[in-house]
């Protein structure tokens, strides 16, 4: 509220005064900002993160102290583990469908709030309700009840029960996901809200109709928000683990067809006590997640669009 | 179609908005239909919480309710309410605050190594939660602090979800600079734009990051059973398991019940703040 | 400057009324003990076995003043996975319950106490030898089992009776089973049972049935793929002929009641342990009764009183005094018994089972009747499983799985399964 006193009045401040002196100066506000996180990172990320790659080339079962073996959970993972393969599948199949999925609803519903006159508050909150309550167990029963034999969506479309059909249970798990996209929705309703009004004023001044003024101010304003979201929500479907794991009642069934990653992971390491193995499995995990995650990156430079970085 | 209405004037506009809310209002129903599944199971008798496969109960079982709100394992579910308040309440401070002061320092501050621990921020985005957990809780364990909220809260304050971080970052990098380089001129230092300046702008991802918290840690099971053993430190989410077992007689009714109890509180804390977030918005300074 | 002031310190004021606030809650549970031995006792069950149990302990806190327990209770699932958290972490509690499938992974994990050395407080003399042997290791007494249980055919008897088809008797062999179920399934058109050919529980009883078993003494597979393949075509026949549920119902087992054929009309009866089968009641009012399973064709009963649940004692108690009495109270005395019937089984001690058999009401009733006609018939239990069983038992489902939607042959799917085991148990 304070600031509304700071006018947009700073153009006349050259770039190249500040730029010498406080170099040195600035490494010490810096690090107090910092302190909290390095601390974090260090204790609770970097720590954790070194003891599980030691584990990764153990045999450790929780209880005995981990006795060395190599690279032996590594090959077996990759060439002795049919299981492991599928979950792969599964998990990738999970992630083309959820991501693109939930994305473009999450998109849709925020043009669609955002051009709304009246009534904005009440549809963001009714929309946003279903991410409200994760993936608990009483929705899971709820959405195995609609998804199953006799179930509405058997009754609406003759499909049969989707939840005990190998081919189909995977949809119905994303579909859980999908359902929930309240966040990157809000994410994009924030995202929509910072593009300055100027912007589509100046495009409306130069003749652009609507059409033309999403594709020229919304969606490069948007780029950021709407790579941030891919980014994130990529990552958290790889890591798919709840719903996957509700919906089959810790199963992965029918037939390992929603047996995901993770929850294989959670199966060889906290059913079976193979820490190792779990261990070695979370690291291919991330360095998968990794190389994906540094493709969109690289992706980014050609369409994400950044306000500040753009006016220097 | 989308081509047509740049080109008339009036009438179009108005049928589109009707349109758009006809829309809005269809969707609405499919999305909340299973809200409406839980709702009404909560009030099923016993035989047909998981048998029947209609919406509605042939009988109003308000007992579910009055066994819930009994409480679990002699606890009293205001007890139960308190805790999670103040978990979900505790994550949220911490996050508010320590994400985006490393946010700030990421977003606009110059340091030695600022690109790899950028990079490195990112990367334990990435890190399977299950990778990091027997290490963590055995480092929780030498310090003494298993069984209370500290492993709940504690990394939060450290800024630990990394995901907050990069969130706010994102919104100060699209913020302009020249309020900042006003505020420069001025005589501010990093601390002075930081408080003044920077952080009510960014006020909309620090609410978002609010509710996101808030919402995360209420439904947060996994951590919380790990840490906590006395009922009385128990959680709503925590107790909601008690209800079912596998290996004798389940509750289905009265968890069902509880669902809908707990599930008050974050529609509450999530309709405060939808005009929290509107006012944000307004006030962000961007407009005027 | 000012309002940098005022909202850091706020900031960093409330941060620090947070942590004199959790700081006060994470004290007060160890400090409430006063000058008292604080034991730390955890269990999995639900609502009426935490209230049962909450009775039992307030009394046993009566009987010893110097003695103060904090108990502590949660689903099976989410309890065998803090305990293993825990117990990684040098964490175990004082008093904790134990699974059977638990006690070889946490015996040689040093996690549990010999309770030998509490011979003079805890005592095991009325309790059947063969059962009690089910907690040992390597001749060390690492848990006593505290209910026992057996596996049972629960059936729909109004139904059945209206079917009619002959109601099962005492004994019968799997192919009289196989038989029975076919002619159920023609008259009512519905399955006559859950798909046995899931459960590895099932497996097992019809492998004791021919004489051999699970696991080796030592910690070996007992059985061959031929065994295997053998089991899975002689139900994956009558799942095909519609005898027994299909793989549709059969893969949303997810161990409640509420979920089995049985519990959703769908079949005529199901195969379970006999202290869950008390659920069906709730679903089928007219009445839900016990049946012996089936036998090898000599006769050979597979089925055996297996420990529901064990009570062992974590070996880093600073209390193993008495730690061991709670458990002593808990198995042996009468007054506890009382209080907590039948929740964890039928009470594996004698003289207590026979005193408070009169007592016990509705399901627990026919639970007990149903063990007393098995009494002095059934063979010794195997000793505990080795740990790999845990993860056998989820492959067992799941290559199964890949039978029963026809993935898989029989044979291909024992196959795998036998290289998976052996590989598990190795290790």
């Amino acid at each position: 509220m304070t600031t509304t006193t700071i006018p947009t009045k700073a153009q006349p401040a050259t770039a190249a005064v500040p730029k010498r002196r406080p170099r040195r100066e600035r490494q010490g506000p810096a690090w107090v900002f910092l302190s909290p996180w390095v601390l974090g990172a260090t204790v609770l990320t970097l720590l954790p993160m070194a003891v599980s790659l030691y584990l990764s080339f153990t045999d450790y079962d929780l209880f005995n102290p981990p006795r060395w073996v190599g690279l032996r959970n590594y090959v077996q993972m990759f060439t002795e583990d049919p299981r492991y393969w599928r979950s792969v599948v599964t998990t990738v199949t999970y992630v083309v469908i959820a991501v693109p999925l939930q994305l473009a609803l999450a998109l849709v519903v925020a043009l669609a709030l955002k051009s709304m006159k009246r009534g904005k508050g009440f549809y963001r909150s009714a929309f946003y309700a279903p991410s409200l309550l994760g993936a608990s167990m009483s929705i899971a029963l709820v959405w195995r009840a609609i998804f199953n034999d006799g179930g509405t969506v058997d009754n609406l479309f003759g499909t049969g029960g989707w939840v005990n059909k190998p081919g189909w249970a995977l949809l119905a798990v994303a579909l859980l996901t999908v359902w929930q996209f309240g966040a990157p929705m809000v994410i994009f309703l924030a995202g929509l809200q910072q593009i300055p009004g100027e912007l589509y004023e100046a495009a409306a001044v130069d003749g652009a109709g609507k059409w033309r003024q999403f594709l020229s101010v919304t969606v490069p304003m948007l780029s950021p928000v709407l790579f941030f979201n891919l980014v994130l929500q990529t990552i958290q479907a790889f890591q798919v683990f709840t719903p996957a794991f509700a919906l089959s009642a810790g199963k992965g069934g029918p037939a390992d067809s929603t047996l995901v990653y993770t929850h294989y992971l959670y199966d060889r390491g906290f059913v079976a006590s193979h820490m190792g193995y779990a261990s070695a499995m979370a690291w291919v995990l991330l360095i998968v997640i990794g190389a994906v995650t540094a493709v969109l990156f690289r992706t980014s430079r050609s369409w994400v669009f950044y306000a500040s970085e753009g006016d220097r | 179609m989308t081509a047509l209405p740049t080109t008339v004037s009036r009438k179009p506009v108005r049928w589109g908005g009707i349109a758009l809310h006809l829309g809005c209002l269809a969707a609405l129903l499919v999305m909340l239909y299973p809200l409406a599944w839980l709702l009404a199971t909560s009030l099923k008798p016993a035989v047909e919480v998981i048998a029947s496969l209609d919406l509605l109960p042939s009988r109003l079982e308000w007992s579910n309710y009055s066994t819930a709100l009994d409480g679990v394992n002699d606890v009293s579910i205001w007890r139960l309410l308190t805790n999670s308040l103040l978990i979900a309440g505790g994550a949220v401070l911490g996050n508010v605050i320590s994400c985006s002061l490393a946010a700030y320092a990421f977003a606009r501050l110059r340091f030695r190594f600022r690109g790899p621990l950028f990079a490195f921020m990112i990367a334990t985005i990435m890190l399977p939660h299950h990778a990091v957990l027997i290490p963590q809780y055995i480092i929780f364990n030498q310090l003494g602090l298993v069984n209370t909220y500290w492993p709940l809260i504690l990394p939060k304050f450290l800024a630990t979800e990394a995901f907050f971080v990069f969130l706010i970052v994102q919104f100060m990098r699209g913020l302009p600079r020249e309020l900042e380089e006003a505020a420069r001129i001025d005589g501010c230092g990093p601390f002075r734009s930081f408080f003044q300046v920077v952080l009510p702008l960014t006020r909309p991802a620090l609410i978002t990051t609010a509710i996101f918290t808030f919402i995360w840690t209420w439904n947060d099971f996994f951590t919380q059973l790990i840490y906590l053993f006395d009922p009385d430190k128990f959680t709503l989410t925590l107790a909601l398991r008690s209800f079912v077992d596998a290996s004798s007689t389940s509750a289905f009714g009265p968890m069902f019940a509880m669902s809908v109890i707990a599930l008050l509180p974050i529609v509450l804390f999530f309709l405060a703040f939808q005009r929290l977030l509107v006012e944000g918005m307004a006030s962000s300074g961007l407009k005027g | 400057m000012p309002g940098h002031r005022t909202k850091g310190f706020c900031a960093s004021a409330a941060a620090l009324a947070l942590c004199v606030m959790l700081a006060g809650c994470g004290g007060s549970g160890e400090s409430v003990g006063g000058g008292k031995v604080v034991l730390r006792y955890t269990w999995w069950g639900n609502p009426d076995r935490a209230e049962r149990t909450e009775q039992a302990v307030a009394l046993f806190e009566k009987q010893h003043p110097n003695i103060q327990v904090q108990t502590s209770f949660s689903a099976y699932e989410a309890y065998k996975q803090k305990l293993a958290t825990q117990a990684a972490g040098g964490d175990a509690p004082d008093v904790m319950q134990l699974d059977y499938r638990q006690i070889d992974q946490y015996a040689t994990g040093g996690v549990l106490l010999d309770l030998a050395e509490q011979k003079a407080v805890l005592r095991t003399e009325e309790i059947d030898a063969g059962l009690l042997a089910t907690g040992r290791l390597d001749g060390t007494q690492y848990a006593i089992p505290q209910g026992r249980g057996t596996e049972t055919v629960a059936y729909d008897v109004e139904a059945w009776k209206a079917s009619g088809v002959p109601l099962p008797g005492k004994s019968w062999t799997w192919s009289e089973w196989a038989d029975t179920m076919r002619a159920l399934a023609k008259k009512t058109g519905k399955p006559g049972a859950t798909d046995p050919g899931w459960s590895e529980d099932s497996f097992e009883v019809w492998l004791r049935g021919q004489g051999k078993s699970l696991y080796t003494k030592d910690g070996g597979l007992g059985f061959t793929a031929d065994d295997l393949t053998r089991w899975w075509t002689f139900t994956d026949k009558l799942r095909r002929e519609g005898v027994v549920s299909p793989a549709e119902q059969t893969t949303q087992l997810d161990g409640s009641v509420e979920n089995t054929p049985l519990g959703r009309g769908e079949a005529m009866s199901d195969t379970n342990w006999d202290a869950p089968a008390s659920g069906y009641l709730a679903l089928i009012p007219s009445g839900v009764a016990l049946a012996p399973m089936p036998s090898g064709a000599d006769g050979t009963p597979g089925q055996y009183f297996k420990p529901s649940m064990f009570l062992g004692v974590g070996a880093n108690t600073g209390h193993p005094k008495e730690a061991a009495q709670l458990v002593d109270f808990l198995i042996n005395d009468q007054e506890a018994a009382k209080l907590l019937g039948a929740t964890r089984g039928i009470p594996v001690n004698d003289s207590v089972r026979e005193e408070i058999e009169p007592q016990l009401k509705d399901f627990d009733k026919t639970i007990a009747a149903y063990q007393a006609s098995l009494e002095g018939t059934l063979k010794d239990p195997p000793q505990a499983p080795p740990s790999g069983d845990n993860a056998l038992q989820t492959t067992f489902q799941r290559d199964y799985d890949q039978v029963s939607y026809e993935r898989m042959s029989p044979r291909e799917a024992a196959e795998n399964y036998v290289t998976e085991a052996k590989a598990e148990l190795r290790s």
